[in-house]
């Protein structure tokens, strides 16, 4: 097993606070970056580094970031601390044991793209962290490592928290915009993309509270070092959260490409007592879920892909045999129905009647036709509707119907 | 750019969206959240298409053309994914009559019974017969739905004015959130809740009275369901015919389309052909026009008064009548009223009446409180060219914007819809108002000013200027020197204590000015009606001058214009408005002809009192022949807006009652005394003389005129502009210890000939009452007076009567009301004259003290 990157200091004790944080190393990739290399080279290292955006979608940060138009206009960071899909917990744990380490890949990003001001849009829930976040943002003051001047290079940065209201669809990043001008949740037609078209109609780099936690390492130590920390073409770690009917469930960093089965039985600590594997959902609520037959699989962005699955956020949620599918699948179009942010028809009605049919099943009311009905409807949401919602929702909705057709249909 | 649609190729230009090339070419894609004046939005996702090489489904609304895109609209999977999403909608819509297969037969039985409470079907809902979504379940072919219907069961919001909005049968399409927020800047309604919840509605579900609404009508107009509904037309059915006309109820000259029904007006509409207004209107255009014309307050009869009583007669009785009584008062003893709400060729109609007929040069109409009178009077007297070669549209090219003495978000809807396009455009609007707009929001700067400080406001902004311009060393414009002398002289040592201004936001507001390349300056009332109001304009004529600026009057009624043409070149020898008055009063005069709003003439001592008006008022009382006039919507004619416009208006229905054009009733009078230049057959005959006559009207062609064609007022501008000296006098107002309070007019736009709009609609009333007293918070308090209270308004020549509207950014001591002339005399502010007519283009402040009601 090759070494922990972002989470290699989170046992020690006050590790949040800029002292002991510095005594670690802290705060010498921003020397490096501000004071010896030229945002060119900055924005060359992360593209070489292959960093893939640990949000969701899986866009590699460096090509994300030379998509910048360079116009008179202020340009915004946004770091994407929503973490609303169902079962991811990791980025807490960076923001709350080290959020240094994110204040860290702020100033780097935005002194790459030459930006001014930074958002930290953290979900609502984070009270607490976001606390944590402000003290370290005013600590990070008090060291010149924030406001005018830092480190005497010239360069400006003011970053500040904003919490959300508690909708799943403010994770999505242009719904997260609009929240953040202090309008409705919603998301917005693209293109044009948040890059071109941001916060207050200007440019705009949104990534992942975990995606940004890298950029200090890959300075540090060099795009080289960091890819060989995963694949090739997929650099770096990953924050596992594992949860479920595992021994251990917890966040387990290991290199892009480990295998599910290995997270699962190695490092999870295998099934709890007398649990039998099921299934599993691989990449948080909105991936496809996979049977107990398919866990033999590399857990890195194209592997999942090809295996008509995603890594998502890196959430992997263990079912063991006695869970009826049939929970799951409620669980799964309950939340959909619910956090729909109403714009569109397929998203808005498509799932509240796929969830209102689910629910009848559930009361023992279920029809014959209902699987089929389920599976018409989730195919005319997916690919038809504004924003990914539509498609997080059809895709795990298609494939628990597919793969355990027998098992709903046993309900009906 | 060539693309591909269904395998034909289209040449294209410029950014499109699919949708829009396809409609253009004649293909059809089904669309239901889709508008033409709207942003994409791709919620309802009808409108899908497949094109080649990209994922999904793409709607065609928000997809922009791109080189060789391949389209296909019509697949058979399109086909079936249009359908099942159609199913979805209509499984929250009652959609029992879409799908029923009797709906063909079932408009004969369907008669009355759409006046339930609760729309369930086609059949019960008002939009039945113009409904997008019947028109898209007709041609995807719906015939069933898989679905059980929900009812939504939301309660039906029936308590605003002018239109109920029942969500049940909302679609989410996003239109009326659209039109709201990005065109007419109110934002009053949003999407609320998520998922299945989501609906339209209103901050905390308020009314929209209390969610800053102008009803403007246009989320009723782009709702492709019936979930808003007018509630004048609910229960009508279908018009049974439609014409177009402009609207008279103020300076802009919207284009409406007007829906009848067996020669009745249903309803009123903007048109998306308007020239000025494009497919907008306002709360006037869209709700009251057949309120207007069909008011119970109309008279439709001639009367005469035989002993003592007026008594109806025949058109040939009352001419006679008038014609034989009129011959006795020739010359400086008679005068006539006009109004500015009439057709440029009635009121020239109305002109010759008086000079050829009646003898007399005492001839004025109430286009002598405007701003465009005062800003004349100012350059006449310093020999200035006006310059008024503007359009409407250049406002939304402006960089920065100067609004001083106008709320146009009331007065003025369509200009300010252009206003705001400029702000969203990124320019800057600095707003110089006693109280705060709702259309504040929108500015970079609102300096809340004292009423009547102006000049002060105007001089030092053109202090700093110069300051500034000493560093810059621009071209010197002509009068520089006597302006500077000018103002060096005035005394400014305490115009931050004057205006109620304080140093930075003045600092802030002339570095505004300065720093730009396309400025408007816009004003109105507030800076003209004070008896030193020439003067105020042309200290914002030498600041506009400065930062070269156009300026714009903003004249209230619909033909101020058209008044001004016709009667520039007469002479100003005849008694004005006010002295008209005065000496109807005195005795002086012997005979008047109101052919426009007057106050109450009660303490008036007339010999003859001739009123030809559409609407019974108080004034009758006085009368000795009453001729009835039909409106606007009965005869044709031209108006020309507030930018020069000269708009032709048509005829919509037959008069009403025994009403006649008053074209008609002046060249009938006119031939009876004997005049034989008054054969007119219609008003075109009238349009043709004026071409020969009136000196703006020279260069008009008749027939672009008849084709509707653009057709301009165009002002000969021979002069550079030069700066003219200022003339400093004592100007603010002075409250005393038994008058404490000073009383700002809002000289109302509300009114139509002498018809109030506010009381002849309740509607209006409960958004904007002409009785409304403005009382500050902090003096509502102080005096414990409640919302809606009775109280009195008294000066020392007189009082009337309003209802207390608290205001909470009014100053304290200022108070505000509505001076209407033809409102009841009880709750009229012309009840104090003499004191409102100071001069004659004034109205001015008055001090005045507040009495209880009981
Ligand atoms: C419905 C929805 C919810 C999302 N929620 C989150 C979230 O909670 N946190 C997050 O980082 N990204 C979330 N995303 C992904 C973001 O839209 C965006 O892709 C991401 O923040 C980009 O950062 P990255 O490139 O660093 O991954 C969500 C996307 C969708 C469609
Ligand atoms: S897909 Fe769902 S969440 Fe996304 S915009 Fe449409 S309705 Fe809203
Ligand atoms: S909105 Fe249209 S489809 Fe719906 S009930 Fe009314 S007429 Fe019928
Ligand atoms: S009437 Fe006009 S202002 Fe009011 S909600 Fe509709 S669009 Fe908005
Ligand atoms: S009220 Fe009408 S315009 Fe507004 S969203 Fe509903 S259907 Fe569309
Ligand atoms: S803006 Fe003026 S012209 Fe247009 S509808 Fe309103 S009142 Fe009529
Ligand atoms: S018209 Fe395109 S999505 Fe509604």
């Amino acid at each position: 097993m090759k070494e922990k990157v972002l989470t290699e200091h989170f046992g020690l004790e006050n590790l949040y606070k800029i002292d002991v944080y510095k005594k670690q190393g802290g705060y010498q990739a921003t020397e490096k970056a501000l004071k010896k290399m030229k945002p060119e080279e900055i924005l060359e290292e992360v593209k070489k580094a292959n960093l893939r955006g640990r949000g969701g979608a899986g866009f590699p940060a460096g090509v994300k970031w030379s998509f910048v138009p360079d116009t008179d206009k202020p340009k915004y960071l946004c770091v994407n601390a929503d973490e609303g899909e169902p079962g991811t917990f990791k980025d807490r744990y960076i923001m709350s044991h080290n959020p240094h380490m994110l204040l860290e890949g702020i100033i780097i990003t935005s002194f790459c793209v030459g930006i001014h001001a930074a958002f930290i849009y953290i979900r609502g829930e984070y009270e607490a962290i976001a606390l944590r976040l402000e003290q370290a943002i005013s600590e990070a003051y008090e060291n010149g490592f924030l406001g005018k001047n830092i480190l005497e290079s010239g360069f400006d940065l003011d970053i500040f928290v904003h919490r959300g209201a508690g909708a799943y669809i403010c994770g999505e990043e242009t719904a997260l915009l609009e929240s953040l001008e202090g309008k409705r949740g919603v998301p917005r037609l693209k293109p044009p993309f948040p890059a071109s078209v941001g916060l207050w109609q200007c440019p705009t780099v949104i990534n992942n509270v975990e995606t940004i936690s890298n950029i200090s390492h890959i300075i540090l130590n060099g795009a080289e070092w960091f890819v060989k920390q995963g694949l090739p073409k997929d650099g770096g770690t990953r924050i596992f959260g594992v949860s479920g009917m595992v021994k251990n469930p917890g966040i387990y960093e290991l290199p892009l490409g480990t295998s599910l089965k290995d997270i699962i039985f190695k490092h999870a600590g295998g099934m709890k007592e007398g649990k039998k594997l099921k299934a599993v959902i691989p990449g948080g609520m909105s991936a496809p879920i996979l049977t107990a037959d398919e866990i033999n699989i590399k857990m890195d962005f194209d592997s999942l892909v090809e295996a008509n699955s995603m890594l998502g956020s890196a959430a992997i949620i263990v079912i063991d045999e006695k869970t009826s599918i049939l929970d799951v699948l409620k669980v799964v179009t309950k939340f959909y129905s619910h956090e729909s942010c109403g714009q569109c028809t397929p998203c808005r009605i498509g799932n509240s009647w796929i969830n209102k049919i689910v629910k009848r099943i559930a009361e023992g009311k279920g029809k014959k036709e209902d699987i089929d009905s389920i599976l018409r409807l989730a195919s005319n949401i997916e690919g038809n509707t504004l924003c990914p919602l539509g498609d997080a929702a059809a895709m795990p909705i298609l494939s628990i119907t597919k793969k355990f057709r027998k098992e709903l249909e046993s309900h009906v | 750019m060539i693309i591909i649609i269904d395998g034909k190729k289209i040449e294209v230009e410029g950014k499109r969206t699919v949708l829009e090339v396809a409609r253009e070419k004649d293909i059809f894609i089904p669309s239901l959240c889709d508008h033409p004046q709207l942003t994409p939005f791709g919620g309802c996702r009808l409108c899908i298409v497949e094109i080649k090489e990209k994922r999904g489904y793409p709607p065609s609304c928000s997809t922009y053309v791109e080189n060789g895109m391949e389209i296909k609209t019509k697949t058979p999977r399109l086909q079936e994914l249009r359908r099942e999403i159609l199913e979805l909608i209509l499984s929250e819509h009652p959609n029992a009559c879409l799908i029923c297969s009797e709906k063909e037969n079932c408009d004969e039985y369907k008669s009355t019974i759409r006046k339930v409470g609760e729309v369930t079907g086609c059949v019960l809902c008002s939009n039945n017969g113009r409904c997008e979504l019947q028109d898209v379940v007709e041609t995807l072919k719906i015939d069933k739905v898989k679905f059980p219907s929900v009812y939504r069961d939301l309660d039906v919001k029936k308590g605003d004015p002018f239109f109920d909005r029942d969500y049940n049968l909302c679609i989410l399409c996003g239109r009326c959130v659209r039109v709201c927020q990005e065109v007419r800047g109110a934002s009053a309604v949003s999407f609320v809740y998520r998922g299945s919840e989501a609906v339209v509605g209103t901050v905390f579900d308020l009314p929209l009275l209390e969610s800053g609404c102008q009803f403007c009508g246009a989320c009723v107009d782009v709702c492709p369901t019936g979930s808003l509904t007018e509630r004048g037309i609910r229960y009508e059915g279908l018009p049974d015919e439609r014409a177009k006309t402009i609207c008279p109820l103020c300076s802009i000259g919207c284009e409406l389309k007007i829906d009848l029904k067996r020669q009745k007006i249903l309803s009123s509409k903007p048109s998306d052909e308007g020239a000025v207004n494009e497919g907008q209107a306002c709360v006037k255009g869209r709700f009251l026009i057949k309120d207007v014309v069909h008011s119970p307050r109309r008279i439709l009869k001639p009367l005469i008064r035989v002993n003592k009583k007026l008594e109806e007669v025949s058109w040939e009785g009352a001419l006679d009548f008038v014609a034989q009584k009129l011959k006795k008062f020739k010359g400086k003893k008679t005068a006539l009223i006009a109004s500015p709400q009439v057709s440029c060729e009635e009121y020239f109609l109305l002109h010759k009446f008086a000079s050829e007929e009646l003898k007399t040069e005492n001839v004025d109409s109430s286009y002598r409180f405007s701003p465009l009178a005062v800003f004349d009077k100012m350059a006449k007297e310093n020999g200035l060219e006006l310059g008024l070669n503007f359009e409407i549209k250049d406002i939304s090219r402006a960089k920065t914007l100067f609004l001083i003495g106008e709320d146009i978000s009331k007065s003025h809807p369509i200009i300010w819809l252009e206003v705001l396009k400029a702000v969203k455009g990124g320019a800057k609007l600095i707003v110089a108002s006693p109280e705060e707009l709702s259309l504040s929001r929108y500015s970079a700067l609102w300096l809340q000013i004292k009423p009547g400080t102006e000049f002060y406001l105007l001089s030092f902004l053109s202090k700093l200027f110069l300051q500034k311009e000493q560093e810059a060393d621009h071209p010197r414009i002509e009068g520089l020197d006597s302006f500077e002398d000018s103002l060096d002289k005035l005394d400014l040592s305490n115009v931050f204590e004057m205006t109620g201004i304080t140093r930075e936001e003045l600092k802030e507001a002339s570095e505004l000015l300065l720093d730009t390349e396309n400025a408007a300056f816009l004003f109105g009332m507030g800076l003209t009606q004070h008896s030193w109001g020439s003067r105020n304009v042309a200290a914002l004529w030498n600041l506009a001058l400065q930062a070269q600026a156009q300026l714009f009057p903003l004249g209230l009624e619909n033909n101020l214009r058209g008044v001004f043409e016709i009667g520039r070149n007469s002479s100003d020898k005849g008694l004005n408005l006010n002295q008209i008055f005065q000496a109807a009063s005195s005795g002086e005069l012997k005979a008047l002809y109101l052919a426009g709003p007057a106050p109450y003439l009660k303490k008036a001592n007339l010999e003859l009192l001739v009123i030809q008006d559409s609407f019974v008022n108080e004034n009758f009382e006085f009368a000795d022949a009453v001729l009835p006039a039909s409106t606007f919507a009965e005869t044709e004619g031209t108006f020309i807006n507030g930018e020069g416009r000269l708009q032709k208006f048509n005829k919509v229905i037959d008069p009403l009652g025994e009403a006649k054009p008053d074209w008609w009733i002046i060249s009938q009078l006119a031939r009876r005394m004997g005049n034989k230049g008054f054969h007119f057959k219609n008003p075109s005959d009238i349009t043709k003389e004026m071409i020969k006559i009136v000196p703006s009207f020279s260069n008009i062609s008749y027939a672009e005129l008849e084709k509707g064609q653009k057709i301009f007022i165009q002002e000969e501008t021979k002069k550079e502009r030069s700066f003219i000296p200022l003339k400093y006098s004592d100007s603010h107002y002075k409250k005393s210890k038994e008058y404490p309070f000073l009383m700002f007019l809002d000289y109302s736009l509300d009114y139509y000939r002498s018809l109030s709009l506010s009381q002849e609609s309740r509607g209006l009333k409960a958004i904007r009452d002409s009785r409304w007293i403005k009382v500050s918070l902090e003096d509502a308090e102080e005096l414990n007076l409640k919302e809606g209270e009775n109280i009195a308004v008294e000066s020392s020549s007189g009082k009337f009567k309003g209802f207390v509207k608290i205001v909470k950014s009014l100053p304290k001591g200022i108070l505000g009301a509505s001076f209407l002339l033809s409102e009841d005399s009880d709750f009229s502010v012309s009840g104090l004259i003499p004191s409102v007519f100071q001069e004659s283009h004034s109205l001015g402040m008055l001090p005045v003290k507040i009495k209880r009601e009981k």
